[in-house]
């Protein structure tokens, strides 16, 4: 009976610590696109995020020093992205892919800068767990949920905190309003430039920390392709969650779960070949998105630029 | 004189990008002049270095046109990788299968195989696309993270070849070899077969009925389906035409470059691909070209990491700064 | 003594890229009354109250308010000089509800939570004081465009403002709607508004203005009170030798020359029961029945949102209809697709320009073929003769006097006008039996508008009928033969010539059924 009972705890607690670069990656996506901002260029962003998140940390023996350079770089490719879409007015999904490339060159060049190329790379410590006094000795429960490291609690805590900012305050409707009609927004005077600003710059903070999270929870260094395609992913839980941070939240757990899930039957041993294994979150992705794409409402003008003098002809 | 002045902003692009990477390899402690001179250079040096070229010119081509052409229906196919390896493995389970068979039989069977499961890799996205209205640019990438598993299962099992030290398979018969054009120098036939692709996507979308209608689409769906253009369609097509030539690319790659399934044979052909295809804002003259002058940076670069130290990545940042000068050169000629 | 101005606008000057919109025009305001700001589409009169506004910023010109110099860089400053802005499309979000879209941007009292009590006491005294009735909760799209259009007003009103600009107010108003329009603008005027009112409308300035200003080709041309205004001369300041107003169609009052419709042959275009229901599961259209003959031109009025858009997709097959049937000379087509339909001579003019009928990035050529591009005159054995097409749209550039640099030219550069004249040289240049045009005008600068009169009249006489389907209702009753009317998507009257009044047909656009039409030639 214990024996199950500790394989599940085993796999939830191993699913909420896994959702976190999914929840951070994801909701930095919503944040963007309440705003009309269609970012592409998760996966390089979290390339760069785990690779200046790794070397940063090494470099200062700090984990958090590490992950706050990582945020900063994750805000300079937002404050990028925002420039040439809303400043520039270039295609938005042409600026994203350019951002992924530049991400996934200079997530593999500062490495071997930095470092070299050696055959054992450096390791940096793992996140600690940090559990909450009492509620932390319930049992089962206890394990799953208030033993995590801190960005696990982080992940929750925003998603409700975002939640709650977007759909039950009177600014937060401000802020939404950008991303469904932008002219109408604008011509109330809210700031729709300042607003696509913030968002995309804030966003990016979560998807360079998200990058980071790898490094720091998985493998302790960096490896080129790491990310493998959790930024593309978080892309689809974003749209599946309609752009909300709470269904983004448990989309994101979702995801944890099969990714666990094809690991631990991996490790187990079936007479299937693994490779076929690793692919399951990629094949559920598309089967999910079939079944609930016809539903997903997302912000009006997303992936649109608004231009003010623009005369409608 | 007003094709000088049309192309004016994107040489002073491309000028502006190769400034800022020399600023930026003189700040990583290299010396840039030697770094530039080498990357232009080597492909030219050696009979050998320009080989190399033509045969990353190749699957560069191919790429790039993967790219553009469902870009031309304002559809985003990020899925060349995935594309190119299922056209590789088909070229190589046709190879390995039918390994006794003559070349008249084998070699464009190995082709056309090719050219099918590149296809059928971006039917099904195509497909989603079409019936569920589902995101083309997410479910090419998922099928590129599929793929790879899939070409590890390949590389790794029952044909593997165990003398190889990196995942490989045994070779392709001799059958489903691409003769070589020159005795001298193993450029194969797949230089000729992507010529001719890229004559003829150019008569295509410039000089049909067929290539006026898939422009339209991107320019303008909703105009173009009032006006009698089956856009649903085109926009699946032009994936699915695009996916095909991902699949020659692999396809060639196992039939004439290497003989044998390789993981990894991708490279980093489909980033190029994409980024070759922005630069040419989707004009198909101009890919071939554009394709030409990557293909001799990516050789340069090899040399470049080996005789100075400097990473290959490095030309990589190079070509990206490329095209973001590039796009920002369209915000300057827009001002105009 | 002379009157002070509350606004004054001097020498104001715009340029888009190469085109001039604004040149040394003035403009002003006197406290308290309603200055209609007259002109025809592309005067520069919306331009003008978007810099005033903020939307947009001068060149060069000074904005002078109760004759202090301001400086308008945005809607928030305009916003807080007092100046509001009602724009010809309504901007607003259709999934909120009528307070949120109003206090975006506005400072709320509990800006954290959301909470908007404060705020709904606001509007509730404004809909007293100035005679508006609205549900603050109400979520805009279940309300109908007029009611729809007091929420606009409701938003600058809410912010306390003193001038109130209306650009083109009455588009979609039915003639009863325009008339309480009018009743609240002088409420608010009484209340102590100073109003501007935009309009291409001749006879709505002289109603409800106190002065008229013309603008033409982004110039001051005059300024008068209402009381000395004359018809013939306002005309003439809004069109000046653009157009020889006693041969136009416009300023005919419906007396031109022209063929009758041969109602005695079978008809060529037959719809019989219409019906279309759309994705989001509501029934846009109700068993719809019509003919149209030879020599026709059929109106359809309505106000906008009752089911015109659907209709004119259904009868083309971009849409496909849930019952009913459509025949064309005989044939029954409700299964053909689009492309054959436009092969068998049947086409259509989109209202949408951008949207619907336009290739921005392609050139003038490539929009000029669009639709027809499969046509023997383009093309042949699957590949296009780009040299004829060349010459061709050479010559189209000439007949129809659409001002660009050539066939290469991108097709954005275009301006309205402009891009309505290669839509119509593509129509009207080739063999076709039947037009359906929606809103044909809209935009449209007079001379414009009169060359699609004309050109519409020319094909009516050569055999080709017209489906005009249209919200202006001027436009309806000036070239029809006969108008059916719409109302949430069914037919709810048909009358002919003898019978086009503005106030009947208001109150059948308005859903009051006239029973005295049920015998009528094309069923009710």
């Amino acid at each position: 009976m214990s024996g199950i009972e500790d394989t599940l705890t085993n796999f939830l607690k191993l699913t909420f610590l896994s959702m976190v670069p999914f929840v951070l990656a994801g909701q930095g996506t919503m944040l963007g696109g309440r705003t009309g901002v269609y970012n592409v260029a998760q996966e390089g962003m979290m390339l760069v995020g785990a690779s200046v998140g790794f070397l940063a940390s090494y470099l200062t023996e700090n984990l958090f020093l590490g992950m706050l350079i990582a945020m900063v770089t994750g805000a300079l490719f937002g404050l990028l992205l925002a420039y040439f879409t809303t400043t520039l007015k270039l295609d938005q999904f042409v600026v994203g892919l350019a951002l992924f490339f530049a991400g996934l060159g200079i997530s593999t060049l500062l490495p071997k800068k930095v470092i070299g190329i050696t055959l054992s790379p450096p390791l940096i410590p793992t996140l600690q767990d940090i559990p909450i006094p009492l509620l932390s000795k319930i049992p089962v429960i206890g394990e799953i949920f208030f033993n995590q490291n801190i960005l696990v609690y982080v992940s929750v805590l925003l998603s409700i905190a975002l939640w709650y900012f977007l759909f039950k305050t009177n600014i937060g409707l401000q802020l939404r309003s950008v991303g469904e009609n932008p002219k109408a927004a604008d011509s109330l005077g809210v700031n729709v430039v300042r607003m696509r600003y913030i968002t995309t710059i804030l966003g990016g903070v979560f998807i360079g920390l998200a990058g980071a999270y790898l490094p720091m929870v998985y493998t302790g260094t960096f490896t080129d392709g790491m990310v493998k395609g959790r930024g593309w992913l978080a892309i689809a839980i974003t749209f599946f969650g309609s752009f909300s941070p709470i269904p983004i939240l448990f989309g994101s757990i979702f995801f944890a779960g099969i990714e666990v899930t094809a690991y631990k039957v991996q490790i187990g041993g079936t007479g299937i070949p693994y490779q076929f294994l690793l692919m399951l979150p990629y094949v559920m992705t598309i089967i999910i998105m079939i079944f609930t794409y016809g539903k997903a409402r997302v912000p009006a003008f997303l992936g649109q630029n608004y231009d003010r003098e623009k005369r409608t002809l | 004189m007003r094709f000088i002045k049309s192309i004016l902003p994107y040489l002073g692009a491309v000028v502006i990008a190769f400034v800022v990477a020399g600023i930026f390899i003189a700040l990583m402690g290299y010396d840039p002049l030697e770094a530039y001179a080498t990357i232009f250079g080597t492909s030219f040096k050696t009979p050998y270095a320009f080989v190399q070229t033509i045969l990353k010119w190749i699957p560069l081509t191919l790429l790039a046109l993967a790219f553009t052409i469902p870009y031309a229906t304002g559809k985003f196919n990020i899925g060349g990788e995935g594309q190119m390896i299922a056209g590789a493995i088909g070229a190589a389970a046709v190879g390995i299968l039918l390994s006794d068979m003559p070349i008249y039989i084998l070699l464009p069977l190995e082709i056309v195989a090719g050219i099918l499961a590149g296809a059928l890799w971006g039917l099904v996205p195509a497909y989603l696309l079409y019936q569920f209205r589902i995101n083309e640019i997410l479910t090419t990438v998922l099928f590129n993270f599929i793929a790879f598993n899939l070409i590890d299962y390949v590389a790794t099992g029952p044909w593997r070849d165990p003398t190889a030290g990196h995942p490989t398979t045994v070779a392709v018969g001799e059958g489903g070899f691409l003769p070589n054009l020159l005795s001298t120098q193993p450029i194969n036939a797949g230089f000729l077969i992507t010529i001719a692709v890229a004559i003829g996507i150019y008569i295509y979308t410039n000089r049909t009925v067929g290539g006026f209608e898939l422009i339209a689409t991107g320019a303008n769906p909703k105009a173009s389906h009032v006006h009698g253009i089956n856009t649903r369609f085109l926009s699946v097509f032009s994936l699915v035409l695009g996916a095909a030539l991902a699949g020659l690319a692999g396809a060639i790659e196992v039939a004439g470059t290497h003989h044998r399934l390789i993981e990894g044979l991708q490279s980093n052909f489909m980033q190029l691909g994409l980024i070759i295809g922005l630069i040419a804002g989707g004009n198909s003259l101009a890919v071939p070209f554009i394709a030409f002058f990557i293909a001799v940076l990516e050789v340069g670069a090899r040399a470049m990491q080996r005789t100075m130290q400097i990473p290959v990545e490095m030309v990589f940042i190079v070509e990206a700064l490329l095209l973001i000068f590039i796009l920002l050169s369209n915000v300057v000629r827009r001002r105009k | 003594m002379v009157k002070q101005h509350v606004l004054e606008m001097k020498g104001i000057n715009k340029q888009f890229a190469s085109i001039v919109a604004l040149k040394e025009v003035n403009f002003e305001l006197y406290p308290g009354e309603i200055c209609g700001l007259l002109g025809g589409n592309g005067a520069g009169k919306t331009t003008l109250m978007n810099i005033l506004y903020g939307l947009y910023r001068q060149d060069t010109g000074k904005i002078f308010l109760e004759g202090k110099p301001v400086s308008i860089q945005s809607p928030k400053d305009s916003l807080s000089l007092g100046i509001g802005m009602v724009h010809q499309h309504f901007l607003q979000i259709s999934n909120y509800s009528v307070i949120e879209n109003i206090i975006l941007g506005a400072n709320v009292k509990h800006p954290y939570s959301s909470n908007l009590t404060p705020e709904k006491q606001q509007i509730d005294a404004l809909c007293k004081r100035f005679s508006l009735d609205i549900n603050p909760d109400a979520i805009i799209s279940s309300l109908p465009v007029g009611t729809r259009q007091k929420v606009e007003i409701l938003k600058a009103l809410f912010r306390g403002i003193k001038i109130l600009i209306l650009d083109e107010p009455t588009t979609s108003l039915t003639p009863q709607e325009v008339d309480s329009l009018f009743k609240s603008l002088e409420v608010m005027v009484k209340e102590g508004l100073s109003i501007v009112f935009i309009t291409h409308k001749l006879r709505e300035v002289l109603s409800v203005c106190d002065r008229i200003s013309v603008l033409r080709d982004g110039r001051n041309v005059i300024s008068l009170d209402r009381k000395s205004a004359a018809e013939e001369e306002l005309v003439k300041a809004m069109v000046g030798e653009n157009l020889d107003v006693s041969k136009s169609i416009i300023f005919s009052k419906g007396k031109y020359q022209t063929v009758d419709p041969k109602y005695e042959k079978a008809p060529i275009f037959k719809v019989n029961d219409l019906s279309y229901t759309n994705a989001d599961k509501v029934q846009v259209l109700k068993k719809l029945s019509f003919d149209l003959y030879e020599n026709e031109v059929l109106g359809v009025a309505g106000v906008a949102g009752n089911g015109q858009h659907e209709l004119v997709e259904t009868l083309m097959h971009v849409q496909q209809l849930s019952n009913g049937k459509i025949y064309f000379l005989g044939e029954d087509i409700t299964r053909v697709p689009t492309e054959a339909i436009w092969k068998k001579g049947l086409v259509y003019i989109p209202e949408d320009r951008l949207d619907d009928g336009f290739l921005p990035k392609s050139n003038v050529a490539q929009n000029l073929i669009l639709g027809f591009h499969k046509s023997p005159s383009y093309s042949s054995k699957g590949f296009i003769n780009w040299k004829s097409v060349y010459s061709k749209t050479r010559e189209m550039i000439k007949e129809y006097n659409i001002k660009t640099s050539g066939p290469n030219e991108v097709g954005s550069n275009l301006s309205g006008g402009n891009i309505q004249r290669v839509m119509i040289a593509r129509i009207f240049s080739q063999h076709t039996r039947m037009l359906i045009i929606h809103n044909p005008t809209r935009g449209l600068d007079i001379p414009s508008t009169d060359f699609v009169y004309r050109k519409i009249l020319e094909k009516k006489k050569e055999g080709i009928s017209t489906l005009l389907v249209t919200e202006d209702l001027d436009e309806l009753i000036l070239i029809c033969d006969r108008i059916v009317i719409i109302y949430k998507g069914e037919l709810v009257g048909v009358l002919d010539r003898n019978e086009f009044e503005k106030y009947r047909i208001g109150r059948l656009m308005s859903g009051f059924k006239d029973t005295s039409l049920a015998k009528k030639r094309g069923t009710i």
